[in-house]
C-alpha cells in the first residue's frame, strides 16, 4: 500500500523541527509544515496519523498537544511503548530533526462538549496528551474545569514540566493511583459537568465504577483508552472468503486483518470513532472499545477490530 | 387533525425511577392524580416530593394525605415534601436548588404540560441533560401557542384554531412543539388559500 493510499485524501508534508527528551521514555516532537504554508487547524482532541517508513506499512496515530490556533507546527508527545509495535520505537530511536514525514489532516473523535457547565479531565500517564489540547481550549476560553492526572513517581518532574503552562489550583498531579479518590472527586461536581478520561484500561474501569456509584449520566462520560492491545492469540475467519487469519498476541485484530489484505475502514484506531465496526457471524468478541453501547456489546453482533479481540479461539467476521 | 404526525410532539410515559441516579427529586403541580407512576415505582422511591398548594385535585403525596391542604409551614409538612405557594414559587426555588446541586440527581416532573416544560427549562439551564429528567403529563390539556408571525403567546388554547393576542391573526395550532419556547407553533390558518378556514374543533380541553 502506498503512503498516498493510507492517508487519503492528500497527505500533509511535515518536517521534524525539534525533538525534546522529557524522560527516557517520553519525547515531544514538533512537526512543522514542510512548505511553510499554514497547516490545517487541529481541533481539541485531534490526533495526527503519521505514515512512518515501517516495514508493516501501517500508520500510527498520536494526540496533538499544541493549541488549535497554532498553524505552523503540530506538537506530539510520544511514549516509547514497552512492547512497541514499531511506531514509538521508530520515533524514539530513528526519527531525527530535519526528517520529512507525511500525515493525514488532523481529525478529532474526542471533543469537548461545548454546553457543559464544567469539564472534569482525568488522565493516566501518557493519556494526558489529548487532555492537553483540551487545556489550551479551556484556559483560553476561561471555562470551569479540573484536571486530575496520575503519573509514575519517577516521571513527576516531567509531568510538572508539561503542565507548567497551565498551572493553577484546578490542576492536580498524583504519583500513583492511591491519592486519587475518584468517587469523591466525581461526586462533588456540579450538575451539567462532563467527564473526559484517557488512560490505561484499569483507570478507565475505575472511572466507570465511580461513575456508576455517583450516578454520573452516561452521555456526560467520554473515554479514550489506549494500550492493552494484546492478549491471547486467536483465529479470525473471514466468512465471505472462508479464509482464516491468525491474530498474534502482540498485534491487534485490525492489524492482522490489514496484514492479510482485508482492509476494513478504520480511522481513530482507539475504539472511539466507530469507523471500523464489523459484523460478527460466530464466536464471542472481547469488547474493549468505547463506541458500542452496553446492549450492543452484549448482543455480540458487532466488534471494533481496532481494539477488541475474541474470547473464543475462533471469531468469524462478516468480511 | 388531532394527530398531525409531527415528531416534535412530546410523548409521555408514566414515571419510572431511573435507578442509575443517586438522589431523586419529584416535582408536581398537583393537577395529575392518577397513572403517574409505572408499576415498579411509588412516591416512596423519591427522596423529595415538591408540590403546589391549593390545587383543585388532592395532593399527589400519600404522606400528606389527610393533612390540611395548602397550609404552608404546617408542622405536618416534612422538609422533604415542601408545599409551594404557586408554580412560580416552586420553579424559582427549583432554579436556585439545581444551580447548587451535584451530579447524580435525577429530576421528575408531573402535571400540566406547560408546567413540565418550565421545569425542563430550569433543569436545562442548570446543565441537566434529557437523560436526567423525566416528565409525565397525565392529561394533555390546553396549549400554549406561539404565533409564528408576531411572536406573541396565546395561553390556554383548547381548539384547533386560536386568535393571536398580539396580531389578531387566526392561527392554526400545529403539533409542532418547541421545547425552548414551551409552546406549540401557530400559523395563519388561511395563509395558503385566503378564506379557507376549517371547522373549529375543541381538541385540547
Amino acid at each position: 500500500m502506498t503512503v498516498q493510499a493510507m492517508l487519503n485524501p492528500t497527505p500533509l508534508k511535515l518536517r521534524v523541527r525539534a525533538i525534546e527528551t522529557l524522560t527516557p521514555s517520553l519525547k515531544r516532537l514538533s512537526l512543522a509544515s514542510a512548505d511553510g504554508k499554514a497547516l490545517p487547524p487541529a481541533p481539541p482532541g485531534s490526533h495526527l496519523t503519521l505514515a512512518l517508513p515501517l516495514d508493516s506499512g501501517r500508520t500510527r496515530s498520536y494526540s496533538i498537544v499544541s493549541p488549535a490556533d497554532e498553524r505552523d507546527a503540530y506538537s506530539l508527545i510520544v511514549r516509547h511503548a514497552q512492547r512497541s509495535r514499531g511506531g514509538s520505537a521508530y520515533i524514539h530511536h530513528r526519527l531525527a530533526v530535519g526528517d520529512l514525514v507525511e500525515s493525514a489532516v488532523p481529525t478529532s473523535q474526542f471533543s469537548l462538549h461545548s454546553l457543559a457547565r464544567k469539564h472534569l479531565l482525568i488522565g493516566g500517564g501518557i493519556g494526558l496528551t489529548p487532555l492537553i489540547s483540551f487545556l489550551h481550549e479551556l484556559r483560553s476560553r476561561s471555562r470551569s474545569f479540573e484536571l486530575h492526572q496520575i503519573c509514575r513517581p519517577d516521571e513527576a518532574d516531567a509531568f510538572r514540566h508539561i503542565l507548567e503552562p497551565f498551572a493553577g489550583p484546578d490542576i492536580y498531579l498524583y504519583t500513583g493511583r492511591a491519592g486519587l479518590d475518584l468517587q469523591a472527586i466525581m461526586g462533588r461536581q456540579p450538575l451539567g459537568s462532563h467527564l473526559y478520561a484517557c488512560g490505561p484500561e484499569p483507570l478507565m474501569a475505575a472511572v466507570e465504577a465511580a461513575a456508576t456509584n455517583v450516578g454520573w449520566p452516561a452521555n456526560a462520560l467520554h473515554q479514550e483508552s489506549f494500550g492493552a492491545s494484546g492478549g491471547a492469540p486467536f483465529i479470525v475467519r473471514l466468512a465471505r472468503s472462508g479464509r482464516d487469519v491468525a491474530v498474534g498476541e502482540d498485534e491487534t485484530l485490525l492489524e492482522a486483518l490489514e496484514a492479510a489484505g482485508a482492509n476494513p475502514p478504520a480511522l481513530c484506531r482507539g475504539g472511539a470513532c466507530g469507523e471500523c465496526i464489523t459484523g460478527v457471524v460466530d464466536g464471542v468478541p472481547d469488547h474493549r472499545d468505547h463506541f458500542l453501547s452496553g446492549n450492543e456489546k452484549a448482543s455480540g453482533r458487532w466488534v471494533m477490530p481496532c481494539v477488541s479481540r475474541a474470547k473464543t479461539d475462533l471469531l468469524t467476521l462478516d468480511l | 387533525m388531532s394527530d398531525q404526525g409531527i415528531k416534535s410532539r412530546p410523548s409521555y410515559r408514566p414515571l419510572t425511577l431511573d435507578r442509575t441516579g443517586r438522589r431523586h427529586l419529584l416535582v408536581s403541580d398537583g393537577t395529575t392524580t392518577a397513572g403517574v407512576f409505572a408499576a415498579d415505582t411509588t412516591t416512596q422511591d423519591f427522596d423529595e416530593r415538591w408540590t403546589i398548594s391549593g390545587q383543585h385535585s388532592p395532593l399527589l403525596l400519600p404522606r400528606c394525605a389527610g393533612e390540611k391542604k395548602g397550609v404552608i409551614g404546617s408542622a405536618h409538612v416534612q422538609p422533604s415534601d415542601p408545599i409551594f405557594r404557586d408554580e412560580t414559587d416552586l420553579i424559582a426555588t427549583l432554579d436556585r436548588r439545581l444551580k447548587t446541586e451535584q451530579i447524580g440527581l435525577r429530576l421528575y416532573a408531573t402535571g400540566a404540560e406547560p408546567f413540565l416544560w418550565r421545569v425542563m427549562a430550569v433543569a436545562t439551564e442548570a446543565g441537566m441533560g434529557r437523560d436526567e429528567v423525566r416528565l409525565f403529563a397525565g392529561r394533555l390539556g390546553p396549549r400554549r401557542v406561539y404565533c409564528n408571525h408576531c411572536g406573541a403567546i396565546a395561553e390556554g388554547v383548547v381548539a384547533n384554531v386560536a386568535t393571536c393576542p398580539g396580531c389578531q391573526a387566526a392561527l392554526f395550532v400545529r403539533d409542532h412543539f418547541s421545547r425552548r419556547l414551551n409552546a406549540f407553533a401557530g400559523v395563519k390558518i388561511d395563509a395558503e388559500v385566503p378564506g379557507d378556514i376549517p371547522a373549529i374543533e375543541v381538541l385540547y380541553a
